[in-house]
């Protein structure tokens, strides 16, 4: 018995020995808005993160205006030297608590987070030819004064002794200070929202609303770098339109204006635009009708086929005869007594007996029971 | 107040420890049979585990299966993986509810001859298999990898049946079921 304990003991040991205390998630989790806590949580634990050899560092404007956009890249460098990258998560926070860190936590809103969508935190694909990526972020703030940058990254090793386990780390801090537009400057309207995603193959047309304003010049550029102009056109005060040509494939584009008024000119950040191809309509009530007529038909199935089993028993075996001998006690009080041999009642008997036992004693089985 | 996309978590954790547990159990009981007596004589222990512990992955499934709509970005169902997770979640859960009425009705009895106990032990596998599955379509929709990769599973389709083929199964299936409760009778 103690040696099958042990046995047992072994196996456990061997079990939990062979397992790894933290593993990276090499398809990543998708780009959203995520506090720097999940750059270890994801990962199952925190601790068991390995600190990056990547450095990271910050680049934004020399002037950040209150209430209007402007760009923060994070420069990632040293990739592919210690470790194969394949799939890096880059994190843009305003500050290092782990929980309540976005940008969003510190009075900033995210315009565009480069991949069409508006969350701090992206997943990149190292091409293996650089070893940098630039990622950039549009925000903007209606607070005046100082505030802190930080960015993060984790990843994980796909070849080497440390393949599959997670790494994090996270830059120093950097200060932006958030300033007052001149008084005249022109700029964009505070309601202004940059559309970031469009359909493939669909051209859009693209409204920009803005304040001490004259004109407006667009450029806008795909990803090989081409810069094109776009014509803008008036469509009130302070209102423009242009349009983007539509693009053929998944890809995205990228456009900046520059507003001339009676201030100083004023050139927005690059608002990214995606496109993509739209999601095929799907009426889910089919799907909910076959999941629920799947669910019927196996519950009824195990059902019927799992019927309750009776055990066979014999139908001539009667447990409860009650009503027969009540009946046959009634017949034998019914009936005539039995008719007295010659000689009278037997020597012994009195006339009770005989009335209930004088059949049994002239049938010759009397007292037969109790030999 | 915790995120649905947590509560999700938590409770599809729950979903899958309890149908893992009853699937083993399940296994066990159904090949307990063949197993030297040291082992046989443990199957009153697997039968109760089994059924214990596939009720409570059953009563946390909707649970799971809720906080996931709400967790999901976009519409319910605009993608494969989801509509499959739906399917999949959908199926063990009538299988796993068609156990533990059968259990319920026979008792222990379910394991005494041979055909019950192979469909009890396949059925209570089966839905424990389609968990699984359905948790693994889980981390293959958020996090683009899944325990099951190896498998080279077809995620991305789905086998849609047409309504009115659906509706027939829907009627099987409650005839099926009205034919195993009169049996009772």
């Amino acid at each position: 018995m103690a040696y099958q304990r042990i046995k047992v003991m072994l196996a456990l040991v061997l079990l939990l020995a062979s397992t790894t205390l933290g593993a990276a998630e090499p398809g990543g989790n998708g780009d959203g808005l995520r506090d720097m806590q999940c750059g270890g949580a994801c990962h199952g634990d925190a601790s068991q993160n390995a600190s990056t050899s990547l450095s990271l560092s910050i680049q934004y404007a020399s002037q950040v205006w209150v209430g209007q956009p402007t760009e923060v890249t994070v420069v990632v460098s040293g990739l592919g030297e210690v470790h194969d990258h394949e799939l890096l998560g880059i994190f843009l926070l305003s500050s290092t608590n782990a929980n309540g860190d976005t940008p969003l936590s510190d009075g900033w809103e995210i315009l565009s987070d480069g991949h069409g969508g508006t969350g701090n935190y992206v997943e990149v694909t190292s091409n293996g030819e650089s070893n940098s990526i630039e990622h950039t972020w549009v925000l903007r703030t209606d607070d005046l004064g100082p505030k802190n940058m930080y960015a993060s990254i984790h990843h994980g090793d796909s070849a080497g002794s440390s393949q599959g386990q997670p790494f994090f780390g996270i830059s120093e801090g950097y200060e932006v200070n958030v300033a007052p537009l001149p008084e005249n400057a022109p700029r964009l309207s505070a309601t202004f929202e940059p559309a970031s995603i469009r359909e493939v193959g669909v051209s859009i047309q693209v409204p920009i609303q803005t304040e001490h304003t004259q004109s407006v010049n667009v450029e806008w550029r795909a990803e090989d770098g081409a810069m094109m102009e776009a014509t803008v056109n008036t469509t009130g005060e302070n209102e423009w339109l242009f349009t983007l040509p539509a693009s053929l494939k998944p890809s995205s584009v990228q456009w900046r204006a520059t507003l001339i008024g009676e201030g100083p000119e004023q050139t927005t950040p690059w608002f990214t635009m995606v496109a993509q191809t739209a999601p095929e309509e799907v009426d889910s009530g089919p799907i909910y009708l076959q999941g629920l007529a799947m669910a019927l038909l196996l519950f009824g199935a195990v059902v019927a086929l799992q019927k309750p089993q009776h055990r066979k028993e014999d139908p001539t075996k009667v447990y409860d005869n009650t009503a027969h001998i009540e009946s046959t006690h009634v017949a034998d009080q019914e009936g005539a007594p039995a008719p007295l041999p010659e000689g009278g009642l037997p020597p012994g008997w009195t006339e009770e007996q005989w009335a209930w036992y004088g059949h049994e004693y002239l049938a010759g089985t009397y007292g037969s029971d109790q030999q | 107040m915790i995120s649905s996309n947590t509560f999700h978590v938590l409770s599809t954790e729950l979903v899958v420890g309890g149908f893992a547990l009853a699937g083993l159990a399940f296994v066990f009981c159904m090949i307990a049979p063949m197993l030297p007596s040291a082992f046989r004589d443990r199957q009153g222990a697997g039968d109760v585990v089994a059924h214990t512990a596939l009720m409570f992955g059953l009563v946390a499934t909707p649970f799971a299966i809720l906080s996931g709509f709400s967790s999901a970005p976009g519409e319910a169902l605009n993608s494969a993986l989801l509509a499959n997770k739906m399917l999949f979640s959908l199926s063990g859960g009538g299988l796993a509810l068609g156990v533990l009425v059968a259990r319920w009705r026979n008792g222990s009895g379910v394991w005494d001859s041979t055909q019950t106990r192979l469909i009890q032990g396949l059925a209570g596998a089966g839905a424990t298999g389609c968990m699984l599955l359905t948790a693994s379509l889980g981390g293959k929709f958020t996090r683009g990898e899944s325990l099951l990769d190896w498998l080279h599973l077809p995620y991305n389709e789905v086998l849609l049946m047409p309504t009115f083929l659906s509706i027939a199964l829907l009627l099987l299936g409650c005839a099926c079921a009205a034919v195993g409760f009169r049996s009772t009778s």
